[in-house]
């Protein structure tokens, strides 16, 4: 009689579901991103009068001040993007096939930087590049290869170059994890078969850890979208969507545009998003 | 010359590259080309000798193994033959050129790893013509050749597939058709069998070595399974501690082992310790009750320490071996093994246990034996064979 019964018991301790594990996380994200999102999007698309419009989307995608400050958006993502596979692959090359017991010491030294806060970090580029900081020092006063002093900072390619300083690391860890995983036993059949150091980097190393550049460059190019304080201080003015929906939000005070300014970031971020998912479930394949 | 015949026939069939007609040629004028010779070769890793004066030479069309346990230093040896490891000296001569400063890209050999090696992003057909291509063979060329490999290998369904959808023995049939394709002047194979089931790697035995022979190319193979190296080469090298110990045909080296080391890394031994006896045609072994006088094959140096080398299979039970060693033992241990029974006994004035491996009459391999069973284990003089003690 007992025995039947017993199983009927368990269950009181399991009324607790195991989703319900979530729900503190779940309420958290609903009330911290999904309403302010949806706010967000709701704001973007009701007019001065209260009816709905589409005029601020068509605006930001039609007129050409706005169209450039999107492009200029993405080229300057895209750009610091490139120049991180540039400089990113061979110190991840380095880092797995050659730095042996010394690996631990280079992964401490690209993670370093990370460490220090952005506000830091662009100072520290100020004072390199200000008008009588330390690079115009040294080309005017110590080296007098020029007269005057350059006019380093608050450009875009101080912005890049500081930029680049603080994704590089991504990149690099992205290829060298997926570079880890290719077997050097590979490379070494493509050169007995006689292909040299170049030729067997370009048949069987580089095709074979593309899916790290993939995912490296994703990930660059969407911090980089979204990055605001190195812009702010070192882009010499370039304007970008961050930095409009900053001035829209605090100088402009057009909440509307901000926020359709915001739900095009967003489709930018997603869209790679998706990209990434897209090219891990082809590697899980 | 029958080889060179055979050889002949492929060419027409598959039209199978000049160059190995050209090594056919040799073969039947009786010229044994040496086409691999390591000279004094010597490599170390910091402090620690892989390789120690090692010299191997291997003739046109041979195929020689190098066995020994892990660590011996075989693998070093062939990576240095492939262009991987530079020795810190000697020399090694390929087709009777020096190669030791080349690099591997430059030395026209075929390689075959234990985990295939084929490259993932490539379809059959591009793995087997990667070589070719590098070469900068022609498009036309290339697929005809590519063609006459599948069709060696009989994957010719296969061309357009990506290997991870090959089973393992079809990956690794398509590595050597990589490897061959390139008619490399030597074959290098790392445990080419290594990853496959036990099912699969005795015929994969046959398949390697009838290709290898059908196209006569020189090969070096590398292996620590011994069954592997006996049935697979012309020669086996027996390895250890970065030197050879012992070169020569599988029959040789197993029959006849030079070394304790061999005896006992190449099947089963029982070892035996003892002096030799004043008159020389004998070998004195402690015993319980003194010691024992067992006759040898050849005389030796009286007085000198000698270790007997005895084959389990060589050991007979039941019969009286009239001038060979005559013991009388107990079984203490009895094993069917499928092909053969494997005993244990114990021989009480020897103070010791011997291995006896017989193949039973009736039922194949059935114990015949029974444990606690006395009976006679006997010997011949030339079943002991007398092996240096290191």
């Amino acid at each position: 009689m007992q025995a039947p019964d017993q199983p009927a018991a368990k269950p009181a301790a399991s009324v607790i579901k195991p989703w319900l594990l979530t729900v503190p996380a779940i309420l958290f994200l609903a009330a911290f991103f999904v309403l302010p999102l949806i706010d967000n999007g709701m704001r973007s698309i009701v007019g001065e009068t209260g009816g709905l419009t589409a005029g601020r989307y068509l605006t930001l995608l039609t007129d050409s001040f706005y169209l450039r400050v999107t492009v200029a958006t993405v080229l300057l993502s895209a750009g610091v993007t490139l120049i991180c596979v540039v400089i990113g692959y061979p110190v991840a090359y380095f880092l797995v096939r050659k730095a042996g017991r010394w690996a631990g010491l280079v992964i401490f030294l690209l993670i370093a930087p990370l460490l220090t806060s952005i506000i830091m970090r662009t100072f520290g580029w100020q004072v390199l590049f200000a008008r009588r900081g330390l690079v115009n020092n040294f080309l005017v006063d110590q080296f007098g290869v020029l007269s005057a002093p350059l006019r380093l900072a608050n450009s875009p390619e101080i912005a890049i170059a500081a930029l680049v300083h603080v994704l590089v690391p991504f990149m690099v860890l992205a290829i060298a994890t997926v570079l880890q995983s290719v077997d050097t036993r590979l490379e070494e059949s493509a050169k007995i078969l006689g292909a040299g150091r170049w030729r067997t980097f370009w048949e069987v190393t580089l095709p074979l850890s593309l899916d790290g550049i993939g995912t490296g460059a994703i990930l660059v190019f969407m911090i980089a979208n979204g990055s605001f304080v190195t812009l702010v201080m070192l882009g010499g003015g370039l304007q970008t969507l961050p930095l409009m929906i900053y001035q829209q939000f605090n100088t402009t005070r057009d909440f509307g545009m901000a926020s359709a300014m915001s739900t095009i970031l967003l489709v930018i971020a997603v869209f790679c998003l998706f990209l990434q998912l897209r090219l891990v479930r082809r590697r899980g394949a | 010359m029958q080889n060179g015949n055979w050889r002949g026939d492929v060419n027409q069939q598959n039209g199978i590259s000049d160059r190995h007609a050209d090594k056919n040629m040799n073969k039947a004028t009786g010229t044994t080309a040496e086409a691999l010779r390591l000279a004094s070769v010597r490599k170390s890793y910091g402090s620690t000798a892989a390789v120690r004066e090692l010299d191997l030479s291997v003739e046109a069309g041979e195929l020689v193994a190098l066995l020994g346990p892990s660590g011996c230093g075989k693998t070093t040896t062939l990576r240095m033959v492939a262009g991987f490891e530079r020795p810190d000296a000697g020399s090694i001569r390929i087709g009777g050129a020096e190669v030791s400063q080349l690099p591997p890209h430059k030395r026209n050999l075929g390689m075959v790893f234990q985990n295939y090696s084929l490259f993932p992003h490539r379809t059959v057909a591009e793995n087997i013509g990667f070589g070719l291509r590098m070469a900068g063979v022609g498009r036309a060329e290339r697929d005809t050749r590519v063609q006459e490999m599948l069709d060696l290998i009989q994957l010719q369904g296969r061309a357009e597939m990506y290997p991870s959808k090959l089973s393992g023995g079809q990956q690794q049939r398509v590595a050597l058709a990589r490897s061959l394709v390139v008619n490399p002047k030597v074959l290098l194979l790392d445990e080419p069998l290594g990853a496959l089931d036990k099912s699969l790697r005795e015929s994969m035995q046959f398949e390697i070595r009838g290709m290898q022979q059908r196209l006569g190319i020189t090969t070096l193979l590398v292996t620590h399974d011994q069954e592997e190296a006996l049935s697979m080469s012309d020669k086996v090298a027996v390895m250890s501690a970065g030197r050879i110990l012992q070169i020569g045909t599988p029959n040789d080296i197993y029959d006849r082992p030079q070394s304790r080391f061999v005896a006992e890394f190449l099947g089963t031994s029982n070892i035996f310790e003892g002096k030799v006896a004043p008159e020389g045609t004998s070998v004195l072994l402690p015993g319980r009750d003194g010691e024992i006088a067992v006759p040898l094959e050849m005389a030796a140096q009286p007085g000198s320490p000698l270790v007997l080398s005895v084959r389990p299979e060589r050991v007979r039970l039941g019969e009286h071996a009239g001038e060979g060693a005559n013991f009388e033992a107990r079984v203490t241990g009895a094993v069917f093994r499928g092909n053969y029974a494997a005993y244990q006994l114990d021989v009480p004035s020897l103070g010791r246990e011997l291995f006896v491996y017989r193949q039973a009459d009736g039922p194949l391999g059935a114990v015949s034996h029974r444990l606690g069973e006395t009976l006679t284990l006997s010997w011949a003089p030339r079943d002991a064979v007398p092996v240096s003690a290191d």
